[in-house]
């Protein structure tokens, strides 16, 4: 392409038919200011996810009862600079009510028909959690869920419900307390469920199931006879070395008390989780630590990596869940 | 510069772009789960029409339990092949398929909207209580993080005794109507001990963002020409900053905030934002 311009002052002479070619290189810089482009673009970008981000929820879980109620919790962006904010709720037959503005504390909320009114007065994150009637309906013994939702969202059935139609593809499904979790796109979405009296079994599943608890039983025995072999090794070898080992563990205990002094500027229900790590061997499950404080997932995530950052915890990959531990060289690091 | 700036479009365009991919790669994370609903959908179906027909099922119905039944084994198939696109299109078939045949099963049954209703069964007593449970842990919690369990905690020890006790009664079939009643009316009062303490703990910070706000209404408010809107709203708005600043003055956040829902309608009359800038 470049090779077909030729600047306007080309020692080479003009073609028969006198066709002018002008030189173009800085048409670009001359017209558009590069800086002034590169830096719309940047502002167009960060404004962007801001846009979208207010009113559009960033966590919805929805748990179902049996009786065909629905608990809510979710958890929305919202404009700090505003006094109030307008939710639209799934429906307008709402109980138990509970909105928590970004510093944990209780806001007030009118709920107007299937609007809630909350006032936040500086908060950038709302959680929400209400129960609600009108996403289920039954006929005869078939009950149906629909839902026409903002974003992904996770929908826990209840025990024993049977799926036995539905409008969407799933994005995952969890087995949790022999209840189905379903995670779910946005937008509409009908599932038709009833209630199973037959325990039904998938073939498919029990033979994954047997077959990765097999691979999981033969790779425990292989991990303890290795962990033995170098066990037994390390002792006869290096019996000094185990002793000083020891001597550098006893070194690491701590307590609650002495995490608390080391960082007193923790916050209370940051201790709180300190306390339920503590209490729990010294670790626990992200996911366990959620449903202990019934906190959405966002706001557990963002809990822990604060006591991330402050050093108080270390984060290890679990069967694809976050383990959250207890550090143990917290003092050394002081 | 100018390869700068490409490199720097490039980035920005891709930024924008890739969450929606990771999405979509997510989506597809684990297709083995079509084929375990599907095969649910596929057996629960049979279950049913076992009960409802024995071995005389409809025709229309037995039509619409083959083209199911085929889309349940060419999905797996389709996974098999690692044809995910074919998979999901088999999953969407079969599951309407099915979603088809348990309406026409439950058609002839009247369809009700799940609300609260005065038909109260021990299930709906026991779901109920959950919620209320569910409910209390939340409040408890959120208690436990600002420190103010200990003037709660005697309540919150009420009303978990009030849900055994409920729980109980359930069993025994004697009349609930009472305690839970008993039970709401604490669990408000709670609620209402809660966000009063949160209105005193939070009231400096709610102050300074009033304070600040009402400055800037009454600043846009100053610069209006009389000409251009109804004087009479004018007025009274300016009226109402006057209440609000005097109620801040004296710390009542709460009165302050019903004048202030007062002042918003007629800001908005005016045409004034009230985002605090």
């Amino acid at each position: 392409m470049s090779s077909l311009i030729e600047p306007i002052h080309s020692k080479n002479p003009l073609g028969d038919d006198g066709i002018l070619f002008v030189r173009n290189d800085s048409i670009f810089d001359t017209m558009v200011k590069t800086p002034l482009l590169v830096a719309s673009m940047i502002i167009v970008a960060a404004l962007l996810p801001i846009q979208s981000s207010f009113s559009s929820p960033r966590d919805l879980d929805l748990i179902i009862y049996p009786d065909g109620s629905t608990h809510v919790s979710t958890e929305i962006d919202v404009d700090p600079l505003l006094t109030d904010y307008k939710v639209n709720l799934f429906g307008s037959t709402i109980d138990n009510l509970v909105v928590i503005g970004d510093s944990g504390f209780l806001l007030d909320a009118d709920v107007i028909d299937d609007t809630a009114l909350i006032q936040t007065f500086g908060s950038s994150v709302i959680t929400m959690e209400y129960d609600i009637h009108d996403l289920v309906s039954k006929q005869g013994k078939l009950w149906t869920f629909s839902l026409d939702s903002p974003s992904d969202f996770t929908l826990l059935l209840p025990q024993n419900s049977a799926i036995v139609g539905m409008t969407n593809l799933p994005i995952n499904m969890e087995i949790i307390n022999d209840q189905n979790q379903l995670t779910l796109s946005s937008g509409k979405t009908e599932i038709d469920y009833f209630f199973s009296t037959n325990n039904i079994t998938n073939p498919t599943v029990e033979t994954e199931t047997d077959y990765f608890s097999y691979v999981i039983v033969g790779g425990i025995i292989i991990v303890i006879l290795i962990g033995t072999t170098i066990f037994v090794r390390n002792k006869q070898n290096n019996l000094n070395s185990v002793k000083y080992s020891q001597t550098s563990q006893k070194n690491n205990i701590f307590d609650l008390e002495t995490i608390f002094k080391l960082k007193p500027d923790l916050r209370e229900d940051d201790k709180e989780l300190v306390k339920f790590i503590f209490n729990n061997n010294g670790e626990a499950l992200e996911s366990e630590l959620r449903k202990k404080f019934l906190q959405p997932r966002t706001t557990m995530w963002r809990a822990v990596k604060r006591l991330e950052r402050e050093g108080v915890i270390e984060i290890e990959k679990k069967d694809l869940q976050n383990l959250v531990k207890l550090r143990k060289n917290m003092e050394e690091e002081q | 510069m100018k390869k700068l700036a490409l490199l720097a479009i490039i980035v920005l365009i891709f930024g924008t772009i890739s969450p929606s991919l990771t999405n979509q790669a997510y989506a597809q994370n684990d297709p083995s789960i079509l084929l375990r609903i599907a095969t649910q959908a596929d057996k629960q179906i049979v279950n049913q029409l076992n009960n409802v027909y024995s071995n005389q099922i409809p025709n229309n119905i037995e039509i619409l339990y083959d083209k199911g039944h085929t889309a349940v084994k060419s999905l797996d198939e389709s996974l098999t092949n690692n044809d995910i696109e074919k998979a999901k299109q088999d999953f969407l078939v079969a599951m309407n398929s099915f979603m088809q045949i348990s309406r026409t099963i439950s058609q002839s049954s009247e369809k009700v909207v799940v609300t609260v209703t005065s038909n109260i069964t021990n299930q709906k007593i026991s779901n109920e209580l959950d919620r209320l449970e569910k409910y209390v842990k939340t409040l408890e919690s959120i208690s436990k993080r600002h420190n103010d369990i200990a003037q709660n905690s005697g309540e919150f020890t009420k009303a978990y005794s009030l849900i055994k006790e409920i729980r109980n009664q359930i069993v025994t079939g004697e009349n609930l109507s009472k305690n839970i009643n008993e039970l709401k009316i604490l669990v408000d009062s709670i609620k209402n001990d809660m966000r009063k303490s949160a209105a005193e703990k939070q009231s400096n910070a709610i102050k300074r963002f009033f304070e600040r706000l009402i400055d800037q209404i009454d600043q846009k408010v100053m610069e209006i020409k009389d000409s251009e809107y109804d004087q009479t709203d004018i007025e009274k708005a300016k009226e109402l900053i006057l209440e609000i600043r005097e109620l801040l003055s004296k710390n009542q956040i709460n009165s302050a905030k019903i004048v202030y829902s007062e002042l918003k309608v007629i800001l908005q009359n005016i045409g004034i934002s009230v985002r605090l800038a």
